[in-house]
């Protein structure tokens, strides 16, 4: 009995476990996205930050950028466009290098970068390329955060890696790292202690084996920043990195802080260094003309003492010594050996890394907080690379125009909007600025035309009339019994959907305006913890003070109202506190406590109010500044009372945003360091999303309610916009054990427009527009591979309209259709007539979408709308389609005409050939027909400027295309000439008659009678089908 | 069942370059027969915003070759190699003109490329390596990378390389990349899709190619026929001089 028992037991364990196996199919990232592709539109035009820049050691046509957010770029001629080559791995950069033993293919990249401001990202590792930088693989560090430099040798298989490591915490992994073969093993070579790390690395141009690395103590918190220490020195190695001495001679004496250092390319004797002392008077450049032994103090001109952890790069000009350039604020250049300088030309400021042209010393590359600049004349006049589409947003949002606009801010880089769509695609010149400075949140208010825009700290918080072109600054200020305001760098701003003049704003203490800022009241106490310990920025940035307001803290940073009721407002600060309020602010409920496994303090980036349910929120928690870059994203469903994790190991890096779907709670958008997190199960497991998503932190996340857009805003990649990802709300378990899966869709309106846009030039970034096809989007449980699938459109009587290629991927695939039949057959002429290349639009309704695969078929439905703004009544429409169909058909009609003359013609050529007799019945005919088409047809001449006069095909199909291809009603005009062109048509048809009845007649019967070759004229469907 | 599954396992693992391509011309018509072709006719329709374009491609295994493009009714010859000459017809003028000199040497390089650049790749020069696992059109599938001989590019010589994503299931390829080398479109990766692999005489060829950019669009071409060992009239790929 008991053996029976086990063995049913295990039976059914059996077939459970079998049934299950096959029933859960679980599709991650690529399996399950398939066609579903974003698009980046950019902008560029402000670009972005550089982190690094490095040129190919024997080609000047290739220059690579390393973007502090946005990945790497190749340019193949000369730095006058770029081109992503590091789209699948951290687009944090710290240093690109490439191999001088083989330059065109060995291409090295340490991820994180260097100048260590407030908002920088992190890294993962190094990475190397072998193929000139169309595949990557990772090498190894980890654990380093940011690598400053890698320096390989020009004769053997020696690799020496600078890693500057953590910005927020301690850690081992720092130092100088060398590879003796090729980057197969690494041991540490230069290590101090676990607060400081290798800021600059190079090596003697002659004698690889001789070493400069320079040493950094530096640390930052969320509220603080310190540069400097007893353990921050340069450091020289003569033997390739086995023992290392200081070399301080001429230094002063006392703690020092980040120092940059340059060796000479044309004479290894000279070296620069900058350093940061504890007296102002020893800041600055020194240089070495005895490699290292003594250093002489020459500059301490505001370039070269500048914000020393932002601005730490010397670049010397590869054939001149004494040229010597600093990155700074502007940039300063001397061509003196470093005893005078003065400012790079105008360009953005904060100028991280220099370029020379190899040949060419007048050439110079600079990367700046905005960009690439190019200079021909020795960094005197500088232009802007406007092509790089690497701009850095904070925040995002999106207003309800058609097409929507996007507003956000940016990292130095102040505030923009503009069109998600534009003819010719979204130009430099389509993004509108909103706001100076570095740029934050930007919203639009929900009626009418206004936006609010800031600056850091709120320094100004701007109130924008559109209309009227005219600002107001509209920050909350003190009033009688205040303590300071506190504002974060990146200070909190929301509006409400309830009452659209209602604006919150948030320091320690929340701020709401019922007039659009004109009024503020607090309506709440300190919802921070107000910690004094974490409110002296005054004394930060070490050795050189830095007081920007970047490091204020013990703010509030997220601000949501409920959208479903105005009373229930969520506050999350920077030092970790969630609170809400569900009476409109009289009382607030810090949550925080409820909980689980969130470290204390842990800065609360955003909250997401559910659109569900009032009691429903979303908050995301990041402890990156406290070196902790797990994922914290927590759901409530009861204001707060408790909490739970909704977070699985299936994602990477630390989370900014998450967005909520508007009609399926359990789809989820969530922003990482690392790229785009989608789940479709409320959290129980994410896929990532890639398609077009680079590996780039995505500091926002909009949906937009009526396209169902997803908008990313992004730090370091610009908006990246995955149009209408409604089909995410319908997959299910269902759906995919189905082989083949039509997704429901909504009518499509066959938009009517036909503006003007695209003069960019061909150096310029242009953002592509969404498609504005009808789309048929469908699953495919395997990819199709072998034997025949198609797909047609039919109309509602089963015939076919037109024939589209379907994907094949496994997956979601979507296949466009623009809703147009094809073009009319139409007469052969010499040249073309463009006119014929017109294809029209089918009439609105209901159409039938066939999939055949294999002995499958598939079929769905699919719905074309009018477009609500047309011009066009019903009316209008129907003249306008019937005038455009017999056009159409006039055109195929002269096709055939015009064939079938030519069939005659052939005929009577051959006939001439066949038999000398012929002549006289043969060339009338010739010469009637020949005559007649040359005015049917355009029958001589070229497609350029060498055309002939238009005759009644041109005619014909010049008309056909104008009302095709236009949205309103045949004019008076346009209806005149069609009966002129019919007249013509009658009158050229008429004349052929005669000729046949005539002519051609005569030559049948001769042609009959001598018994010789019949003509053989295809029937008019078969000329037409063909 | 576990012995098998284990077999299977392993089998996949061990799989070397050669073992996938030397598989897929077995299961796609036999290696030898691949060889013993003379050449190929394709006829395709291109459809582009509603305009459906004629099109028909012809390669032969001496390396001639000719893209035809019918447009109302007028043939226009793009890419024609006579074994010499490389030579196209403008659109505006309509007449034949010559490629420059360093796209015909380029082309030149590859007239060994018939029936298909990895067939026979060593005996060309060529290395193939397996460099990876890679999900394409959502399925599994083996990198393979080619390395053919190196291109000129605006003076400069430019290693020419070919990644083809093999379908671990079914030994075919499904796609095929390569980096842009020349034109303002340099450095972008080029990716083609490759499906409705049908049988024509005994050897299969993908009747659905979709050509475009990584991560961009892409424009997809049904074949309506697939013709082996047509016959041309050499007059077809020569250069018409005196036009």
């Amino acid at each position: 009995m008991k053996s029976a028992f086990y063995v049913t037991i295990a039976l059914c364990t059996l077939i459970f476990s079998r049934v299950s196996a096959q029933e859960e199919i679980k599709l991650k990232g690529k399996e399950l996205f398939g066609d579903l592709q974003a698009r980046q539109i950019g902008p560029a035009l402000m670009s972005g930050r550089i982190n690094d820049l490095e040129g190919h050691p024997k080609n000047n046509r290739v220059i690579y950028a390393g973007a502090a957010g946005g990945g790497v770029w190749k340019s193949f001629d000369g730095g006058v466009t770029f081109k992503s080559i590091f789209d699948e791995h951290p687009q944090s950069i710290g240093v690109i290098s490439i191999d001088p033993k083989d330059p065109d293919n060995t291409i090295w990249v340490g991820t994180g970068e260097t100048w260590t401001r407030n908002s920088v990202s992190i890294g993962d590792g190094l990475f190397q390329s072998t193929d000139g930088g169309n595949n990557w693989k990772k090498v190894g560090f980890n654990k380093s955060e940011r690598i400053s430099s890698i320096a390989i040798s020009p004769s053997s298989q020696d690799i020496y890696v600078g890693v500057l490591g953590a910005l927020w915490s301690d850690s081992e992994e720092r130092g100088v790292y060398k590879s003796p073969d090729g980057g197969k093993t690494w041991e540490r070579i230069l290590y101090i202690d676990q607060k400081t790390g290798c800021s600059d690395l190079v090596t003697d141009p002659k004698d690889p084996n001789i070493l400069y690395a320079s040493m950094w103590e530096f640390r930052r918190t969320p509220w603080s920043f310190n540069s400097g220490g007893q353990n921050s020195a340069l450091y020289k190695s003569t033997d390739g990195g086995k023992t290392w001495d200081k070399i301080h001679n001429g230094f002063p004496s006392g703690k020092l802080g980040r120092i940059a250092v340059a060796v000479a390319p044309s004479d290894p004797n000279i070296l620069y260094t900058v350093l940061e002392t504890e007296q102002a008077k020893n800041n600055g450049l020194y240089r070495s003309d005895d490699a290292g032994k003594s250093w002489q103090h020459l500059n301490n001109d505001f370039g070269l003492v500048v914000r020393p952890f932002y601005f730490s790069r010397l670049v010397i000009d590869p054939k001149n010594p004494d040229v010597v350039v600093k990155g700074g604020l502007f940039g300063s250049i001397s061509r003196d050996g470093g005893k005078t300088f003065k400012n790079l030309g105008n360009m953005h400021a904060d100028i991280h890394d220099i370029l020379f042209d190899i040949n060419d010393s007048d050439r110079m590359y600079v990367g700046t907080d905005g960009g690439v600049y190019r200079s021909y004349n020795g960094g005197t006049t500088m232009e802007m690379v406007t092509n790089l589409p690497i701009s850095q947003f904070y925040h995002i949002s999106v207003d309800d125009n058609e097409p929507y606009n996007i507003y956000g801010g940016l990292q130095d880089n102040g505030s923009w909007y503009g069109p998600s769509s534009s003819p010719g695609g979204i130009e430099a010149r389509d993004w509108n600025s909103i706001g100076y400075g570095d740029g934050f949140r930007v919203l639009k208010h929900p009626t009418k035309n206004i936006i609010y825009s800031e600056m850091q700290g709120a320094e100004n918080v701007w109130r924008y009339d559109v209309d009227r072109n005219k600002n107001k600054t509209i920050q909350p200020l003190p009033v009688k019994g205040d303590p300071k305001l506190r504002f974060n760098w990146n200070a909190p701003m929301a509006i409400s959907v309830h009452q659209p003049d209602r604006f919150y704003m948030g320091s320690q203490f929340l701020h709401k305006s019922e007039d659009m800022g004109d009024t503020w009241v607090k309506i709440s106490p300190d919802l921070t913890t107000n910690d004094p310990a974490k409110q002296t920025q005054e004394e930060s940035g070490g050795l050189s003070k830095d007081n920007s307001g970047a490091e204020n803290h013990t703010t509030i940073f997220t601000i949501a109202e409920s959208p479903i009721d105005e009373q229930v407002i969520w506050v999350g600060t920077d030092d970790g506190n969630v609170q809400v309020t569900q009476n409109g602010g009289k009382s607030w409920t810090n949550t925080i406590t409820n909980i689980q496994g969130l470290p204390k303090n842990t800065w609360c980036y955003h909250i997401e109010a559910s659109n569900f349910n009032k009691g429903t929120a979303y908050a995301v928690f990041e402890g990156h500044s406290t070196g902790d870059f797990n994922t914290y994203v927590y759901k409530t469903t009861d204001f707060g009372k408790t909490w739970k994790s909704i977070i699985t190991d299936e994602i990477d890096g630390f989370a900014r945003n998450i967005q909520e779907d508007y009609e399926n709670e359990n789809l989820l958008f969530l922003g990482t360091e690392f790229g785009l997190y989608i789940t479709i199960n409320g959290g129980l497991s994410w896929s990532k999303f890639t398609n077009n998503v680079p590996a780039v932190a995505i500091h926002h996340i909009e949906l937009h309610k009526k396209t169902n857009d997803l908008i990313l805003g992004t730090h370091g990649r610009g908006i990246i916009i995955i149009d209408d990802i409604s089909p995410l709300r319908q997959l299910s378990q269902e759906v995919l054990q189905k082989n083949v899966h039509f997704f429901d869709s909504k009518p499509t309106i066959m938009v009517e427009e036909s503006g003007f846009g695209g003069g960019s030039t061909e150096t310029q970034f242009i953002g592509p527009n969404p498609s504005k096809s009808a789309r048929i989007v469908y699953y495919l449980k395997k990819r199709h591979t072998f034997g025949k699938m198609t797909m047609e459109i039919q109309d509602s009587e089963g015939n076919q309209v037109i024939e589209l290629t379907p994907g094949k991927s496994k997956g979601i695939n979507i296949v466009t259709w623009n809703y147009r039949t094809k073009q009319p057959k139409v007469a052969k002429g010499k040249t073309f007539t463009y006119g014929g290349f017109t294809s029209p639009r089918v009439q609105a309704g209901t159409y039938k979408v066939v999939i055949i695969k294999g002995k499958d078929t598939y079929e769905t439905e699919l719905v074309l709308v009018n477009d609500p703004t047309s011009l066009l009544t019903d009316a209008d429409r129907k003249v306008k389609y019937d005038v455009t169909m017999k056009l159409y058909d006039m055109s195929e009609d002269l096709a055939y005409t015009v064939y079938e003359m030519d069939e005659w013609v052939t005929r009577a050529e051959n006939l001439l050939k066949e038999d000398a007799k012929s002549k006289k019945v043969a060339e009338p005919v010739i010469k009637l027909l020949n005559d007649l088409k040359d005015t049917m047809v355009i029958t001589k001449g070229d497609n350029y400027v060498g055309a002939a006069e238009p005759q009644l095909r041109e005619k014909l199909s010049d008309l056909y295309s104008k009302i095709a291809a236009g949205f309103e009603k045949p004019s008076a005009s346009e209806m005149d000439n069609l009966k002129l062109i019919e007249e013509r048509f009658n009158k050229a048809k008429a004349d052929f008659k005669k000729i046949k009845e005539k002519q051609i007649s005569k030559m049948t019967a001769y042609i009959e009678k001598g018994n010789l070759k019949p003509i053989t004229i295809k029937s008019k469907d078969d000329f037409l089908s063909e | 069942m576990m012995l098998a599954l284990f077999f299977v396992a392993s089998w996949a693992q061990a799989q070397t370059a050669d073992e996938i391509i030397t598989n897929y011309f077995e299961n796609t018509g036999g290696y030898e027969n691949w060889g013993a072709l003379k050449g190929v006719k394709m006829n395709f329709k291109v459809n582009q915003g509603g305009m459906e374009i004629p099109v028909e491609v012809v390669q032969l295994s001496d390396g001639k070759q000719y893209t035809k493009v019918s447009l109302q009714g007028n043939n226009f010859m793009q890419g024609v190699y006579d074994g010499n000459v490389l030579w196209n017809t403008n659109f505006q003028t309509m007449k034949a003109e010559k490629a420059d000199a360093e796209t015909t040497a380029n082309h030149k390089l590859n007239t060994n490329d018939f029936p298909q650049d990895l067939y026979d790749y060593k005996k060309k020069g060529y290395k193939l390596e397996l460099v990876g696992n890679e999900t394409v059109e959502g399925t599994e599938t083996f990198k393979l990378k080619l390395v053919k001989e190196p291109v000129t590019v605006d003076g400069e010589k430019v290693e020419d390389v070919v990644y083809y994503f093999f379908d671990k299931e079914n030994f075919v390829p499904i796609a095929q990349e390569s980096e842009v080398v020349s034109g303002p479109q340099k450095g972008v990766i080029s990716h083609i899709t490759f499906s409705d692999y049908q049988e024509v005489e005994g050897l299969y060829f993908p009747f659905s190619i979709s050509q475009g950019v990584k991560d961009g669009p892409s424009q997809p071409i049904t074949v309506d026929a697939i013709e082996v060992n047509p016959e041309i009239d050499e007059s077809e790929f020569a250069f018409p001089e005196g036009e």
